[in-house]
């Protein structure tokens, strides 16, 4: 089951356990240059807002209610990140949940075209909780290019890139939960060996525009997509759950829904200029998979020539000097008692 | 157990490995006299008001909602909830009693999934 709760998708199946499931939200975030730099983490500046598509007059967009799931406002090249959390159950160990992620139904993980089952070579899902979140696209080992938020149809969208046409746009994520009995066998009471977590429109169309949006690669940062720990016959292929998210351009969510987008975020630049922290993080425990040969190749928003009008891209001051916090993710034992 | 005596447990549980959780310091951080919280937890006097009851499970790190029940309130939102359509949540609640954890959580509205 999957449902919406505080701006966050929760996702659950509780008929495999009832602490199999997964919660995620939607991060607005700063656009990171997109030069020869690779940056660190951006911060979270808030979630996105996220809502039940079913529940609004999306008026010629309406065909777009046929995908289901839920709808969310992004501003034009603004940029996001996924965030994601296992179900908090005192005591018990996070319940594993391999985790899919589609924009334009081309897989962020590696590049191929979407399939509705999990992959493992090249594998094409993150794991939860090892993974805590996702930014961009894993276009290199540890390095991923930003999520950022295009107009489908210019050219931008890594699916437009890739298959040459502008017909899915969104966002894609299906879950696929352990099996039962593996998780059994490693949900050990917590007191052994617990995780101390330290992680703390511009339209150039003379006809009225669509409002649906895509994503694209903005500017690279260091990120590493986990290699799953686990074998791959622990996880519950039969069992699984799956939502679209339509991405609404930010300037027509107001008119869809009669709540006001948040501001776009401040420019990295200002960010920075005020002393506010860049995040670098560290499992020395994990090992991260390979970039995707397929996403390598794609251009960034900055180099793409729209169909169409300028460029959405602003350029930023660059060679900003980031102030670096580390989130380190390590195992404390609790020793012997 | 009553809500004192599980307080107490839990502080003393955390105060095992953490001197933060004397009954003066957690009193101190939710804001009352460390006589009232030692009458509280000894259950000599009633719980306190919402908002203590609510600071005292962050305080411990434990759900203000199951600290409220056992306190015998309900948080204020869930009251606001109610009130403004009484008469469904009430058949609502009364429908679900007895109902498996997993049968409630299917009540929850799903995000509808479709042709994509």
């Amino acid at each position: 089951m999957i449902y919406v709760d505080d701006d966050h998708l929760e996702i659950r199946f509780p008929e495999v356990h009832k602490n199999a499931g997964v919660r995620i939200n939607f991060q607005r975030t700063l656009r990171i240059p997109d030069d020869d730099q690779t940056y660190h983490l951006p911060p979270g500046l808030g979630q996105f807002p996220i809502r039940h598509i079913d529940d609004f007059d999306l008026k010629a967009d309406n065909h777009l209610k046929e995908r289901g799931g839920i709808i969310m406002p992004m501003f034009q090249a603004e940029a996001l990140w996924l965030n994601f959390d296992s179900l908090e159950v005192f005591g018990d160990v996070d319940y594993p949940v391999a985790v899919k992620i589609g924009t334009g139904k081309i897989c962020a993980i590696s590049g191929d075209s979407w399939t509705s089952t999990l992959n493992k070579d090249p594998q094409d899902y993150l794991v939860v909780p090892e993974q805590p979140w996702i930014d961009g696209y894993n276009v290199d080992t540890g390095i991923v290019r930003q999520f950022v938020a295009a107009p489908l149809g210019q050219g931008y969208t890594v699916e437009e890139q890739l298959t040459g046409e502008a017909t899915v746009g969104g966002l894609q994520i299906q879950a696929f939960p352990m099996k039962k009995e593996y998780y059994d066998k490693i949900n050990n009471p917590i007191m052994e060996e617990c995780y101390d977590e330290m992680r703390s429109s511009i339209c150039y169309s003379m006809e009225a525009p669509s409002m649906e949006m895509g994503l694209a690669p903005g500017g690279s940062m260091h990120q590493e997509i986990y290699e799953d720990p686990h074998d791959f016959e622990v996880w519950d292929l039969r069992k699984t759950q799956r939502c679209f998210v339509t991405i609404a351009n930010a300037e027509q969510w107001m008119t869809v829904t009669g709540e006001e987008p948040a501001a776009s975020p401040c420019s990295s630049h200002a960010y920075t200029e005020a002393g506010l922290p860049w995040f670098k993080y560290y499992d020395d425990d994990q090992v991260a998979i390979e970039g995707a040969k397929r996403l390598g190749n794609i251009k960034s928003i900055k180099n793409v020539t729209p169909k169409t009008g300028d460029n959405i891209w602003v350029d930023e001051q660059s060679t900003i000097k980031q102030k670096i916090q580390y989130i380190i993710k390590k195992k404390v034992s609790s020793g012997k008692w | 157990m009553g809500f004192g005596t599980y307080i107490r447990a839990q502080r003393e549980a955390l105060g095992e490995t953490n001197k933060d959780f004397s009954v003066r310091k957690v009193a101190k951080v939710i804001g009352v006299e460390p006589a009232f919280l030692s009458k509280v937890e000894r259950e000599i006097v009633a719980p306190p008001s919402e908002a203590k009851v609510i600071a005292l499970a962050n305080a411990l790190g434990e759900d203000q909602d199951v600290l409220l029940a056992m306190a015998g309130k309900v948080s204020s939102d869930l009251l606001n909830i109610i009130r403004d359509r009484p008469a469904l949540f009430a058949e609502l609640i009364r429908k679900l009693k007895t109902e498996p954890d997993h049968a409630v959580l299917r009540v929850v509205r799903e995000v509808r999934d479709g042709d994509w």
